[in-house]
């Protein structure tokens, strides 16, 4: 015979169908985010890495102002280094704000993957990255007119060398509107300019079980090689410091424990309430678990039957949030990695870290608690149940209130009755307002961003050069990149040293230091580092093998990049340069300087547009956050301030029969409710911003530069109205509710 | 199956506060009979039926049911001892709202090895045609009916009655003690009813008044009136 308890279980779940219905409606949102999430993250992982090997991804790359000598072909041989020529032009009149690499074939390494089409054969061929095809709405069989030559785009593709599409390794952001890579056939490259190219180098270490540091020796061992035979080295790279490369390696890793760490707050909060609830039941159906204890019911057999609920909605929605996670909302999460990142085609894998974390693990989290809160419960005699004292220990007196109003005390009395139902309720309100503040904070976060760097940027364009060339126009400066250790990141970091010229224009307010160790700091340095004025920085220059030590004596409002001022003469001098040379031109406009001598030519337009292409890349997952805090506020909301309610049926219902009106009775227990409700709201703003304030510190601990808190009042306004219109709108179901509770419950429920 | 009170005593609270509520209750309860518990409130007839329910704990002595003890038991045996002897039958019915009166009896015969056949009872209990009625659409002399039903179901030797006709009117409390009084002659059980009317006593094979936790009075009726004779 099947237990007949059984049988009560779907009149259970069709009784109390809402708050079943709610917890299963946040379960399933949770787990499908946590699962499709990390299937798609554990996916792009295994496409990537698959990908790396059939691409042949190289180990570094670096540039040179000159193809390099033959001689040095040998050496690469010999060190077993597999090396090509990587050569590119870069296309400045596609249109106005985009630029586009165009490589020569590749045949050994950095190999395309196709998307759609096929690769080009003729010289007037060409296939083009998805993610910049996308968004410039390039299709196949259009003609792109690029430096002046006509090609027909014949593929879609990614290169594993630009999964992330990086124009320069030092920018901020990525910039997946206004730069994109593609590649053509030999015969189609030998239609550009001479003067056009850039001499990239790219190499791969033959011997694949080097480890890291045989391979960093190698690497050292070349530069020096390199220098030796006279090259002039743009730059150099190796795949974990190109950041087109590394940056989405890192940052794969590097959501995975955000989210899981968010899946497991979500399911603890619902883990508490359902055992809010699970104990509101015991409660009220105490004497018949002292009906059936005295009967011979076992503990664990009424420990059995009241977990049933906790084990069927977490099953159920991990079964729902999984199948759903890896069918309808695979496709949201692959497309943020296709709308970011110029990826090949991902290839869906099951993923079982996914799985223990979303499901089992969540299933193990709300089974626990929930069973340790029955054991403990259920540990009370028969008799107890039987007469509806349900205090481990004897009661304790009353709580002595002050000399309130009866009103007052009334209410009072309530929070305290359903203390433990109000704390979850603040942690689900905190919880919930600060995912708000998160989906909502983002967008005026980047834009004040964004606005700081146009705001405190002094120039209009920066143009970087290959070799000094005289401009009446433009304003001479020296910029050196150093490293310096940034502590919390557990990394070196970038700083960009601008050597500055005597009485300039742009700088007109900086009081350059005399001393030559001495320097002034861009505010996002200062912050990111925790700089004060007086600290000493050593900063080292990886390529000369040189250390500087270097005080910090002012901070400066340039939120533009991590940066630090010298006087030009200074900065030359420390670099044992000549006083006078320089390598940049800061200007308000346009200048007009021969390509042969440029290296990059940045706008302010590019960091501003940069911003926004990331905006718009977080704009679904912004979305989605908002969306899902509010159903959070309402679910935990409308859960938990009913099950206020149903505790107190029959007081309420005897109010009603002492001549109290259904309006004075949901201001005794309803305005209790709200008054934690007000005060939840409030006090979790403080210190959802001490939390935000660090998240954000730990994501500029991430990437290069340096995110400034800021949220407008307005999101603060928000936050606390959509929390006050969530309460106010279950507040009506509940006002309604109590009209509706009989006077009769009161006689009628005699035990 | 024969029921003996072993000098059984219970104290409630600490103390100053410390009150005995039992002291020292030694009697015997043949199988079979049927024995009314009388007494005041705060006379301890209600503690001494749970100490014999097994759901409270002699402070001192013990009871014997047949061969069992419930001395020295732990809580699974006492659960056990619950299981496979007794059947409850209180004042509030305790029934589960959202379980039928078939389902409800069900609960308990779910328990036994050797469960009576549910239809046969709901016919001897006048159940029959509520059967898929939920608790809320009986009266509270047929809800009570479908609580015995459920105490019965397991077919236990003692069935032990706290009050059972408290929440009843006069014509239902009728009606359910003798409802009590036909399952008694049909399925021989041992039967304790608490109660404080008097008038029940004369349906009793044996009387036991209580006060200030004392057997003041054990005795055994020559002569029982019909529960549907009494009349109070």
């Amino acid at each position: 015979m099947r237990n007949p308890l059984n049988k009560r279980l779907p009149r259970e779940f069709a009784k109390h169908a809402s708050k079943y219905i709610g917890i299963f409606t946040i379960l399933v949102c949770t787990i499908l985010i946590g699962s499709s999430f990390l299937a798609t993250m554990d996916s792009v992982t295994y496409t990537i890495q698959q990908n790396d090997e059939e691409c042949r991804i190289e180990d570094g790359q670096f540039e040179s102002l000159s193809p390099i000598p033959g001689s040095l072909k040998t050496y690469f041989e010999e060190e077993e280094i597999e090396l090509i020529e990587n050569f590119y032009t870069t296309v400045n009149d596609y249109d106005e704000t985009a630029k586009i690499f165009v490589f020569d074939e590749r045949e050994t390494l950095n190999l395309p993957s196709v998307f759609e089409g096929k690769l080009p054969e003729k010289n007037n061929e060409i296939a083009i990255d998805r993610l910049f095809a996308q968004n410039r709405k390039i299709n196949l069989g259009d003609t792109l007119t690029l430096n002046s030559q006509d090609f027909v785009v014949t593929a879609t593709i990614s290169l594993p060398d630009y999964s992330s599409l990086f124009k320069n390794n030092q920018d901020l952001l990525m910039n997946t509107a206004d730069f994109g890579v593609s590649v053509v056939t030999k015969e189609g490259f030998s239609r550009f300019a001479e003067d056009t190219l850039t001499y990239r180098y790219s190499y791969r270490f033959e011997d694949t079980s080097l480890s890291d540091s045989e391979q960093r020796q190698l690497t050292e061992d070349m530069q020096k090689q390199l220098l030796l035979e006279g090259v002039t080295l743009q730059s150099f790279l190796t795949s974990e410091n190109n950041q087109s490369i590394s940056f989405l390696r890192e940052d794969m890793g590097k959501d995975g424990p955000v989210m899981k760490v968010f899946i497991y707050i979500l399911i603890v909060i619902i883990a508490f309430v359902f055992s809010v609830l699970t104990s509101n039941t015991i409660e009220s159906e105490a004497t018949i678990i002292g009906t059936l204890r005295a009967s011979g019911y076992l503990k664990r057999e009424i420990l059995a039957h009241y977990l049933s609920p906790t084990v069927i909605v977490a099953v159920a929605s991990s079964i729902v949030g999984n199948a759903l996670g890896y069918t309808v909302m695979l496709k949201p999460f692959e497309d943020i990695y296709y709308t970011s990142y110029c990826i090949p085609p991902i290839k869906l894998q099951f993923s079982l870290e996914a799985f223990i974390t979303t499901t089992i693990i969540p299933v193990v989290i709300m089974v626990v608690v929930n069973w340790f809160m029955l054991y403990t419960k259920l540990s009370l005699s028969p008799l107890k149940f039987l007469r509806k004292d349900l205090h481990k220990r004897k009661q304790k007196r009353a709580v002595k209130l002050p000399d309130f109003s009866f009103i007052s005390r009334f209410r009072l009395r309530v929070i305290l009755q359903n203390k433990v139902s109000y704390l979850i309720l603040f942690f689900g309100i905190f919880l919930a307002s600060f995912l708000l503040m998160f989906g909502m904070g983002l967008e005026p976060l980047i834009n004040h961003y964004v606005e700081e760097i146009d705001d405190t940027l002094p120039y209009e364009y920066q143009y970087i050069l290959k070799a000094p060339v005289e401009e009446e126009n433009g304003e001479k400066m020296e910029l050196y990149t150093l490293d310096t250790w940034y502590q919390l990141g557990k990394t070196n970091i970038s700083v960009s040293f601008m050597g500055i010229s005597e009485n300039s224009t742009f700088y007109q307010e900086l009081e350059l230091p005399e001393n030559e160790d001495e320097i002034i700091v861009t505010k996002p340095l200062a912050q990111k580092l925790n700089l004060k004025l007086g600290d000493t920085l050593t900063f080292t220059d990886d390529y000369y093998e040189k250390d500087y030590t270097l005080t910090v004596s002012d901070i400066y409002d340039d939120k533009s990049s991590l940066g630090a001022f010298m006087k030009l003469e200074n900065l030359n001098h420390l670099l044992e340069q000549d006083a006078d040379l320089f390598n940049c031109y800061i200007s308000n406009e346009k200048l007009d300087i021969d390509e042969l001598y440029l290296a990059k030519y940045i706008t302010r337009a590019d960091m501003v547009g940069a911003a926004n292409q990331m905006m718009k890349s977080f704009n679904m997952v912004i979305q989605f956050v908002n969306i899902f805090s509010i159903v959070i506020y309402m679910v935990l909301m409308y859960i938990l301030t009913k099950t206020v309610i149903e505790k107190n049926t029959v007081s309420i219902s005897f109010m009603k029969v002492f001549g109290y009106s259904s309006r004075e009775i949901s201001h005794l227990y309803l305005n209790a409710t709200t008054i934690t409700v007000l005060l939840s709201l409030f006090l979790c703003i403080p210190v959802e911003v001490l939390c935000f304030k660090y998240i954000m510190v730990f994501v500029s601990s991430l990437m290069e530069g340096y995110i400034e808190f800021y949220l407008p009042f307005w999101v603060y306004a928000a936050i606390i109205g959509i929390g006050v219109v969530a309460y106010f709108l279950i507040n009506s179901i509940h006002i309604y509710k109590v009209k509706k509770i009989p006077m009769s419950k009161a006689l009628k429920d005699r035990d | 199956m024969k029921l003996k009170m072993n000098n059984i005593h219970k104290f409630y609270g600490e103390g100053e506060n410390r009150v005995e509520v039992l002291s020292g209750i030694n009697c015997e309860v043949n199988d079979g009979e049927i024995c009314v518990l009388l007494g005041p409130s705060g006379s301890g007839k209600s503690t001494l039926l749970n100490i014999i329910g097994g759901i409270d704990s002699a402070d001192e002595g013990y009871i014997d049911i047949g061969e069992d003890c419930t001395s020295n038991m732990t809580e699974k045996q006492l659960t056990l001892y619950r299981r496979n002897h007794l059947g409850f039958v209180f004042q509030f019915y305790n029934l589960i709202p959202n379980l039928t009166v078939k389902e409800n009896i069900e609960v308990c015969s779910y328990l036994s090895k050797n469960p009576l056949e549910i239809n046969e009872l709901l016919q001897t209990l006048g159940l029959y045609e509520h059967k898929d009625k939920l608790p809320s659409q009986l009266s509270g002399g047929q809800q009570q009916r479908c609580a015995i039903g459920r105490a019965l179901v397991k077919n236990p030797s003692i069935l032990l009655c706290d009050e059972p006709t408290g929440a009843l009117d006069y014509h239902t409390s009728k009606e359910i003690l003798a409802l009590i009084e036909l399952v008694n002659k049909k399925y021989q059980n041992t039967i304790i009813i608490v109660t404080h009317n008097d008038a029940i006593k004369n349906m009793a094979n044996r009387v036991l008044k209580l006060r200030d936790g004392q057997i003041v009075k054990n005795y055994v009726n020559e002569t029982t009136i019909s529960a549907k004779d009494l009349e109070w």
